[in-house]
């Protein structure tokens, strides 16, 4: 039967699952890559991604069109990550004690401002009708190839874009003149400053850009994975993201691959849930473990890196 | 006939180039220390002119101004002929200045390139991406016109010190400086690396361009510079041509105390051994030699004095006698117990104390108490605890008689440290590690930063605990204290022990100076009296 | 003592903060209600106030019920303020806090004691429970330097699906409906204090026993001293020859007992089974009381009553009115913003250091000049 279960992991149908599934986890992950690069630590990802997700099918609703609901869910995590930015920054509050605030924002707030903008408690029912629905595509060419084409074709086109922003990532971090900044910013702030770079400008784009990208990863939640908004739906997938980025030790492809680990772990779990036999409990407990193994071996791994010393603590550099 | 003569003067003076001008710098900060006082400094136009002077003169600062790091209190600065207000690094670099820091501002991970180009990086056709090609052609064109040997593409973390400066010469370049300020830039290189260095000054000279030297190294000056300003205690000694000053003349100006504190104390009669030092030897991680086979010893009842400018491995020897740091190489031991690699509480049950030199990381914690920092290395013997509680009373009463006796001026123990004066915080300190009443006493610039009360306060203290039996080892680039405080000591330079005077009240600047800048170099076995073997 | 002006200063402060957040909670409630003066009233005096045809009156149930409420959140304070003050950002106290309840649960079901000692045995088995899972993250970051944030976030989600699992497939009561243990034995329940339905047990005692002996431990014990100076300046704190550590590690664990252990007292108190289906939520009302509390134990049963209260008044206000009860959250997170910006009413704070600065200075001054040594 476990064997069933392995060779069932290469069943197409699967592999399609643990794309969908991994998303937005990436897109959260990736903002944290960006912040991270920059020396600022957000993680209020959870939170964000719970009240863009919202506000997405809130627009979506207004408007009749899922492009500015997508649009909107955007807007609102790049200003709850610039509120986070500014209290740390203006206010002097500790960043992640700012984090934490927008996680308990979501969680609650959300539901409060469900109420508030149309009477619903608790889910968006049926505001979400079909045509709300972010679009998937049918790739043309690829949908024809077998058993690739299953996994890779047929995907919304926030699945493709979250893919697709890794290697967009990588090349504004890598290969632009604000991604110079940022990891000028994020490694020796006096470096920046020496050149007339100004580290706050450059931090609050980098949180703002985590926040948009928290706020794609909410959207895709409500707005085509869940098909809907319900308290509890983003279920600890900031925080997922949050270790997929320290086990991909903060690069856009690392954090990928740690994100389809976890995209893996959680298909596994809903494919599990119904077997007899198999605690579908047991099996949700994987990526969690699997972060904590794999920040384990990250941290021996830095560890081995750093020589014995203690760093000298003044003096030639 | 007096008058003409005068005015014939000024005429020469406004004839000279001066590409800088300083007039009547002074700066004061808002603790009252005064960094620079009344300084005049001017620079030729295509010269190579070196700023000396010990630690704290006041020759960082001077250029800090210079660079927009800082603001004078008073005093003018002309830039060509022009009076300007150097506001920030941008407007000196707008002037055409440029500054190569001691501590470099560069980026780790990224490479050469990317690092010379930051801020200004060339873009494509596209505008948005990064032209990398252009940015390493500008790197290399640049490299090439100013003879500065650099690897474009190598990243910044994998390349070795002297061309991290090369790299930071460049940054100053492209963005157009034509005044370099060094900042001690060879104290982080190889001998090699430091030979290279001139070579590519003296190039940047030639192509017209004006460099300022901070340093106190009185061989290399000699080698390379134009003009040279020496400063000492914030103020000016005067510029000199170099090729008219002897090296014993610029030690004199450099090195000496404007007034001498005497400190009054009885003879010393030293005793036992306490702290043995052999052989210790350590490379930092530029590949530097700043420990090279140094021994000593420090005797019950006297206090040692390590002197020398700063950077010649007292730093790296005071972090090993307390764990910060381990040698490479050699022996420490305190009473016949090796001390290298054990921790710090272990390190105290032997009976070392250490006054650090940085109080504000190490001394203290800034938001706690005075009573809760003042005893923070004997909170858990048993005479402050009765069973799984504090003995309060014992508590209150140790931190009252602390601050009683060691003259800490403040409103109650439970005040915050922070909320005291440079010179009361450094004296919790001093009350802590003097009253556990240690076997050795290490106290690294104890007096450094504070005011004169505090000062001549816990210097005598200093003097009673050795006294009292107490081996003091006291590391100090102050003159005064180093000279008067200690009963004997030894001049350290290169990481090495140059010269050891049994007898310190004797000795006078001109000797310290001449020691302290390598021009000088006892014996062996003069050197060798300090182990006490 | 002048630093009495700090102290006056930092309580208007967090009253400022309070009254920001109301303020902020207010504009809400008019937006989203119908009836917002009905909505206000409900949440700020529905706690302790029946609004009867007859006239207002106290309604001393209701406000023991907030009294009730506090227990877990105490003692998830109390370990947030420990752990807080060794500056470890361990958040697993949700995890610790739902396995000392599950721990404790279980040995009130299957162990046969006497009532008086079955308690005090389930309730420091959840105690130690809620320790040991805390030795995770800091061993880990203690020895390797892994994030605990991270590790402890993790922490509790694994530890929430492994009890799910034990609920549903090993200990699970199949003739009821929803899924739950066994009922527990009538010797392990926490009784009432006073039986009248409030749900206010021993366990509030308790609770109140633990402010007062962590806030020994943190002010009057020199494991307390050395968690604090490690929080504040941790190279110091080495430099001074403490065991770090050790010491970084024990914070950690004594919150998870603390948080084990109000999982296990509130379970054992207020239910009849073990039902918890997912993270209670305690751990994060924690964190915002310790910052309300200042990390200061003795602040914790204020600010956890404050918590409670306007938990209650939400409560009042979603059943009576029009709002929904998450605006608690809301305000949570207001105030929480306020209350840790450093520079919020930051110039009035200097306004004040500086005055006591220049007072000092003078009195330095007259000293000096009667040439006295002090």
């Amino acid at each position: 039967m476990i064997g069933d279960l392995l060779l069932s992991i290469f069943n197409s149908d699967f592999l399609y699952s643990v794309i969908r599934i991994t998303a937005p986890i990436l897109f959260a992950a990736l903002g944290a890559v960006i912040a991270e690069k920059a020396g600022v630590v957000n993680i209020g990802l959870e939170g964000i991604m719970m009240i863009s997700a919202l506000f997405g099918v809130l627009f979506g609703y207004w408007t009749q069109s899922w492009l500015i609901g997508v649009l909107g869910a955007v807007a609102i995590g790049v200003l709850l990550a610039l509120l986070i930015g500014f209290f740390a920054f203006e206010m002097k509050t500790d960043i992640i004690l700012g984090g934490i605030a927008v996680n308990m924002l979501g969680a609650g707030g959300t539901i409060f401002l469900l109420y508030m903008f149309t009477g619903m408690k608790g889910n968006t029912g049926s505001l979400v009708t079909r045509e709300l629905l972010i679009p998937t595509i049918d790739i043309p060419l690829i949908k024809s190839i077998p058993y690739l084409g299953e996994v890779l074709s047929g995907h919304s086109v926030l699945t493709y874009l979250a893919f697709l922003l890794v290697w967009l990532i990588w090349v504004v971090i890598y290969k632009t003149p604000l991604g110079l900044n940022i990891r000028a910013v994020g490694e020796n702030p006096n470096a920046a400053t020496s050149i007339g770079v100004s580290v706050q400008k450059i931090q609050y784009i980098a949180i703002g850009l985590s926040g948009a990208l928290a706020g794609l990863g909410g959207a895709f939640m409500s707005m085509y994975y869940s098909q809907g908004w319900n308290s509890g739906m983003v279920a600890g997938r900031g925080f997922i993201a949050l270790a997929a980025t320290a086990m991909g030790r903060g690069e856009p492809v690392g954090t990928m691959l740690s994100s389809l680990l976890f995209g893996l772990a959680q298909a596994l779990r809903t494919k599990v849930s119904g077997m007899q036999g198999v605690s579908s409990y047991l099996v949700s407990v994987i990526p969690y473990l699997v972060t904590i193994i794999g920040l384990v071996l990250y941290a021996i791994s830095i560890k081995n890196k750093l020589k014995k010393r203690h760093p000298v603590a003044k003096g030639a550099e | 006939m007096e008058q003409e003569f005068i005015v014939e003067q000024n005429e020469i003076e406004e004839q000279e180039d001066f590409v800088v001008q300083m007039r009547g710098v002074s700066k004061v900060y808002p603790n009252g220390i005064a960094a620079n006082k009344d300084v005049d400094f001017f620079l030729r136009r295509g010269e190579i002119h070196a700023i000396m002077g010990e630690n704290g003169a006041g020759k960082s600062t001077l250029m800090k101004i210079l660079f927009g790091l800082e603001q004078p209190t008073s005093g003018e600065i002309l830039i060509n002929g022009q009076a300007v207000a150097i506001t920030s690094p941008n407007k000196a670099i707008s002037l055409g200045i440029g500054m190569v820091h001691q501590h470099f501002m560069l980026v780790p991970s990224l490479t050469v390139a990317e690092n010379i180009v930051l801020g200004m990086a060339p873009t494509d056709k596209s505008r948005l991406l990064v032209d990398y090609k252009k940015a390493v052609q500008i790197a290399e064109e640049n490299a090439a016109r100013y003879n500065l040997r650099i690897d474009p593409n190598a990243k910044v973390m994998d390349i070795p010190v002297g061309m991290k400066q090369k790299v930071e010469i460049l940054k100053a370049l492209v963005r157009g400086a034509k005044i370099l300020i060094l900042d001690e830039p060879t104290a982080v290189l190889t001998t090699q690396e430091t030979s290279e260095l001139f070579k590519e000054l003296i190039a940047l000279k030639e192509q017209g361009f004006t460099i300022v030297f901070i340093s106190h190294k009185l061989k290399e000056i000699k080698q390379i510079t134009d003009r040279l300003t020496i400063m000492r205690s914030g103020r000016s000694m005067g510029v000199y041509n170099t090729a008219d000053i002897t090296e014993k003349e610029i030690s004199r100006l450099m090195v000496g105390r404007d007034v001498v504190l005497k400190v009054v104390k009885d003879k010393s009669q030293p005793t036992d051994t306490v702290l043995k030092v052999r052989d210790l030897e350590y490379t930092n991680r530029w590949n530097k030699k700043m420990l090279d086979k140094l021994s000593f010893s420090v005797r019950k009842g006297e206090i040692l004095g390590i002197a020398g400018v700063e950077g010649n491995g007292q730093r790296e020897l005071v972090e090993m006698l307390f764990n910060l740091n381990t040698p490479d190489a050699g022996t420490i031991t305190v009473c016949g117990e090796s001390i290298i690699n054990l921790s710090q509480d272990k390190i105290r049950n032997r009976g070392v104390s250490l006054v650090p030199e940085d109080r504000m990381t190490y001394g203290i914690a800034d938001i706690a108490s005075i009573e809760e920092n003042v005893i923070s290395d004997r909170f858990s013997s048993k005479r402050f605890n009765k069973g799984p509680l504090f003995n309060m009373r014992e508590i209150h009463h140790e931190s009252q008689n602390l601050i009683v006796d060691y003259r800490i001026l403040a409103k109650s123990p439970k005040q915050q440290v922070k909320m005291l004066s440079g010179g009361n915080i450094q004296k919790v300190v001093v009350a802590r590690e003097l009253s556990s009443k240690p076997t050795l006493l290490i106290a690294d610039q104890p007096t450094r930063g504070i005011d004169v009360g505090a000062t001549e306060f816990i210097r005598n203290e200093i003097v009673e605990m050795s006294r009292d039996g107490t081996a003091v080892l006291l590391v100090s680039a102050d003159l005064n204290e180093v000279i008067e405080l200690s009963d004997s000591l030894i001049v350290m330079y290169g990481g090495k022990i140059v010269a050891y005077f049994e007898d310190s009240s004797q000795l006078d600047d001109l000797t310290m100076g001449e020691y302290m800048l390598g021009l000088k170099h006892q014996t062996e076995e003069e050197i060798a009296k300090v182990s006490y073997d | 003592m002048t630093d009495r002006r700090l102290i006056v200063f930092n309580l208007l402060r967090g009253l400022a903060a309070i009254l920001l957040a109301l303020v902020v909670a207010a504009i809400f409630i008019f937006i989203s209600s119908d009836e917002p003066l009905t909505a206000l009233k409900y949440l700020l005096m529905g706690p302790v106030v029946s609004f009867r045809a007859t006239g207002n009156v106290f309604n001393t149930t209701s406000f023991l019920t907030i009294f009730a409420a506090m227990i877990p959140t105490i003692f998830s304070g109390l370990a947030v303020c420990v752990m807080f003050s060794a500056n470890q950002f361990n958040l697993g106290g949700e995890g610790a806090i739902m396995l000392g309840g599950f721990v404790g649960a279980l040995l009130g079901i299957y162990l046969k004691m006497n009532t008086g000692l079955h308690q005090v045995v389930c309730v420091l088995a959840g105690a130690i429970a809620g320790g040991l899972i805390m030795l995770i993250p800091a061993i880990l970051k203690v020895k390797l330097g892994a994030s605990e944030m991270v590790t402890s976030l993790m922490m509790n989600y694994v530890v929430m699906f492994v009890i799910l699992h034990f609920l549903n497939f090993v200990f699970a009561d199949r003739s009821k409906g929803a899924t739950q243990t066994f009922p527990f034995m009538e010797t392990a329940k926490i009784p009432e204090i006073v039986a009248n339905g409030t749900k206010l047990t021993w366990g509030f005692v308790v609770a109140l026993i633990f402010v007062v002996i962590i806030a020994l431990f943190m002010y009057r014990t020199k494991w307390g001293y050395a968690i604090r100076m490690i929080g504040i300046n941790q190279s110091f704190a080495q430099y001074s020859g403490m065991q770090v550590g050790t010491v970084i590690i024990l914070s950690q664990v004594i919150g998870g007992m603390l948080s084990g252990m109000g999982g296990s007292i509130e379970v054992l108190g207020r239910f009849n089974t073990f039902l918890w289906r997912e993270l209670p939520g305690y751990g994060w009302l924690g964190i915002t009381i310790a910052i309300l509390a200042k990390n200061n134990p003795i602040f914790v049963p204020f600010a956890a009553f404050f918590i409670a209260y306007l938990n209650k008044g939400c409560d009042l206000m979603a059943t009576y009115s029009d709002v929904p009860s998450e605006m608690i959250d809301i305000i949570q997170a207001a105030i929480f913003l306020f209350f840790a910006a450093e520079q919020f009413l930051a110039k009035y704070r200097q306004r004040i250091v500086v005055r006591n600065a220049q007072r000092d200075l003078a009195l330095q001054e007259a000293a000096a000049s009667q040439g006295g040594s002090n």
